[in-house]
């Protein structure tokens, strides 16, 4: 076996019966291990109406390994770094609690229901999460403050997250860029 | 005031009283003392009053959190960690100061030796010594990104298991004794690779393995209709979507179709297996197919097993987060259920052969079923061994009954220990004795013993044994007589009584044959004839007879040309005392 099979049947699982509030797309025909994902977050929580782009990266050893999946929108958010390339604080992401038969789909909902419900407890911004449970109305402010300011709009991945942030700047995206091709390195060795 | 200790010592007893995890990152040692200097620049302005004090505390707190020795991604542990570093770092100061030293080592030093002095209490200025969030996410991301070195395959070859005694051979005495009795019961073993799924892989590998050894293709092709139904179980009663376990189930099917193809040829069949275990695609998607039948069949038959769940997470958290994990080592309660799912209704026995501190001199072994441990093997179906050692699994195989073995290997077998052939080897060792005896025929003058001489002979020759028989210790200990050193005694006796033809005539006659040996008797140059010497053939005659000694030939003698009064050395016969007395203590093994 190898992971391209078990990709394509997740990607015709995803499509078939698609999460709610989730659409996926593959920026390139020929690489099924890279997937584009918009998250529209749900009614309930405070990003709504916000739509984040999230990254999604199987590595070769797939499923034996778990995804990497980051977002590419910038979100004020405990679990996830407050940066253009944002990684995702999510216990079953984590190679220790990765589990083979894990489906995407769960993933995805796990992470669509971090929005809802952020885990304060188990932070990656500790500043965020200290707000987060000591002053939640300053807390939703600047979350929402963030939502205008990067999560409105057509969603954008990759490279083109950085433009969208406006006050990256060029310097910015090529920090991205090299972040993500080292990210890739890492998941190839 | 303090005895610097070295710092290694430190770390040890951190590592040990706080466990670190053991997915630390390997962090270079070289960072505690520079920070340390660090600190250093900041005590000057406070003097040595920052036992904890807020300032210096946290300072000292965060910048220790980068040394090896404090770096632990969970938080409670670092609050922990930290807290005597802080304590430490006060005295640091303090010993700089009146000592004026200067190095780096000599902070380092100090670290140790306080905190002998104070045990004092972990949570000692905890607050101060929260990480930056920036911190957490660095060594998180390490934490994350480590991963162990992992050699060899998967699967490897067939071994001797005498391998294993040679790596216990500076263990622990127990170590020592179990694995040097191993190779008696077990004689190969085949390593598979620790990366924590070394229980699962053993036990796949065993069974694919186990079923070549049948040569019954009738019996795979069953085996893959039984698990074929066992599809279904794991779709409804384990929960798992067909396209999930479609990919695994299909690995194991597609090689045992290739086995039963294979199954005239066990060697090449045995090939196969080994170079699919060897892939780590198929071999971790044929483990996984294993992992979810041991964790569909927990929560089937949750009425047997559930009381053997010891999981915070109850059945389905076992399920979750150690039997459906990859990389996470089979426990007990896994091997109970993957032995129940897959082996027991083929009809296989898996016994564990424990390696580990528990007193004993033998492994422990443990069968699987248990009902097989009280049944004879012989009414037992294939077995598949395992030995375990603390964390890991290999598969072991056993002395498989071999015949008589030839009598060149008399010396091997010896060393090995095995009772078996002790008895098998018994008959080879007496017919070379007899060729001993056939040399000694051919001394001129060859009669039996005059019987009043070989009282005094015995007392004063008892050097010639060693000479007369190639392998003294294997005879001692092979031998079936009671008191093997007597029986050897009566072969310098027979050659005593040559009179007077020493040394011209005998000693052509057995120097070839008898060992080289140094002796401490030497003969003097008008002994030697001159074609021996040229053709270097020429050895001392390792024989002594008392006619001889008292001779004036002997180079001891008063009357000899070279005399050379014989010194007295205790250590010469302190030398053979014990070899003697090991002879005797072997041969009662």
């Amino acid at each position: 076996m190898s992971s391209s099979k078990r990709i394509t049947k997740e990607l015709n699982d995803c499509l078939n019966s698609p999460p709610p509030s989730i659409t996926i797309s593959l920026p390139s025909e020929s690489n099924i291990s890279l997937w584009h994902i918009t998250l529209t977050a749900p009614p309930e929580s405070i990003y709504s109406p916000g739509k984040f782009g999230l990254v999604v990266q199987f590595p070769p050893e797939y499923p034996f390994k778990p995804p990497t999946i980051t977002f590419a929108t910038r979100i004020y958010h405990p679990n996830i770094t407050n940066e253009s390339n944002g990684s995702i604080c999510l216990s079953l992401l984590k190679t220790d609690n990765w589990k083979p038969s894990t489906k995407i789909v769960t993933v995805l909902e796990a992470i669509r229901q971090l929005l809802v419900e952020p885990q304060p407890d188990d932070p990656l911004e500790t500043r965020i999460a200290e707000q987060y449970k000591n002053d939640r109305k300053e807390f939703e402010k600047e979350a929402r403050a963030y939502v205008g300011r990067y999560a409105k709009g057509p969603v954008k991945f990759g490279t083109e997250a950085g433009a969208a942030g406006g006050g990256g700047g060029g310097g910015g995206e090529g920090a991205q860029q090299q972040q993500q091709q080292q990210q890739q390195q890492q998941q190839a060795s | 005031m303090y005895e610097p200790d070295p710092a290694a010592q430190f770390i040890h007893q951190v590592s040990a009283g706080y466990s670190l995890p053991q997915t630390l990152p390997q962090y270079t040692f070289d960072e505690t003392p520079l920070r340390l200097t660090d600190r250093r620049g900041r005590g000057g302005g406070g003097g040595y009053g920052g036992l904890g004090g807020p300032g210096v505390g946290g300072a000292a707190g965060r910048s220790l959190l980068y040394s090896p020795i404090f770096s632990t991604p969970a938080s409670a542990n670092t609050a922990g960690v930290v807290g005597p570093a802080s304590s430490t770092a006060g005295h640091g100061h303090f010993n700089f100061h009146t000592t004026s030293a200067t190095t780096a080592s000599a902070l380092t030093s100090s670290v140790p030796a306080t905190t002998h002095h104070r045990s004092s209490p972990p949570h000692f200025a905890i607050q101060k010594m929260e990480p930056t969030p920036e911190d957490l996410v660095a060594q998180e991301a390490a934490a994350r990104e480590y991963q162990p070195q992992l050699e060899g395959p998967f699967v490897g070859e067939k071994t001797p298991s005498t391998a294993i005694t040679n790596e216990y051979a500076k263990a622990d005495p127990i170590y020592i004794q179990k694995t040097a009795v191993l190779p008696q019961t077990y004689s190969h073993y085949r390593p598979i690779q620790g990366d924590g799924n070394c229980g699962w892989r053993a036990i796949a590998f065993g069974y694919f393995e186990t079923l070549v050894k049948g040569g019954n293709k009738g019996q795979i092709e069953a085996e893959k209709r039984r698990l074929e139904d066992l599809n279904s179980y794991i779709e409804t009663i384990g929960g798992h979507s067909q396209y999930v376990y479609a990919d695994f189930v299909e690995e194991t099917f597609l090689l045992l179709d290739r086995v039963a193809a294979l199954i005239g040829d066990p060697e090449q069949a045995m090939r196969e297996v080994y170079a699919t275990f060897n892939n780590s695609e198929i071999g971790n998607a044929i483990m996984y197919h294993f992992r979810l039948l041991a964790s569909s069949y927990l929560k089937g038959n949750q009425d047997t097993y559930a009381a053997f769940v010891e999981h915070e997470g109850g059945v389905h958290g076992y399920c979750s987060s150690v039997l459906e994990r990859h990389q996470v080592e089979i426990d007990h309660l896994g091997l109970s259920l993957l032995v129940d799912v897959l082996l027991k209704p083929v009809g296989f026995v898996l016994k564990v052969a424990y390696l580990d501190r528990s007193p004993g001199s033998e492994v422990n072994s443990y069968h699987l079923p248990e009902e097989a441990r009280d049944r004879h093997p012989s009414t037992l179906g294939p077995i598949i061994h395992l030995l375990y050692r603390p964390d890991h699994y290999d598969l072991i195989y056993p002395v498989e009954p071999e015949p008589i073995p030839e009598p060149v290997n008399v010396q091997v077998h010896r060393v090995s220990f095995s009772p078996t052939f002790d008895i098998a080897s018994a008959p080879v060792a007496m017919p070379s004795y007899g060729i001993n005896m056939g040399v000694l025929g051919m001394l001129p003058g060859f009669h039996g013993p005059p019987p009043g001489l070989a009282p005094t002979l015995l007392d004063t020759s008892p050097s010639p044994l060693s000479a007369y028989s190639p392998s003294p210790t294997s005879t001692w200990i092979t031998s079936p007589f009671p008191e093997p050193p007597q029986q050897a005694p009566p072969v310098s006796v027979q050659a005593a009584p040559v009179p007077m033809s020493i040394p011209i005539h005998t000693a052509p006659a057995v120097a070839p044959a008898a060992p080289l040996q140094t002796h401490p008797l030497r003969f003097s140059e008008y002994c030697q004839l001159p074609e021996y010497v040229e053709n270097d053939t020429w050895r001392e005659p390792s024989f002594q007879t008392s006619t001889f000694r008292n001779s004036h030939f002997n180079v001891a003698h008063y009357n000899n040309p070279n005399f050379q009064p014989e010194e007295y050395r205790p250590d010469a016969e302190d030398y053979d005392a014990p070899q003697r007395g090991s002879g005797k203590k072997r041969a009662s093994v």
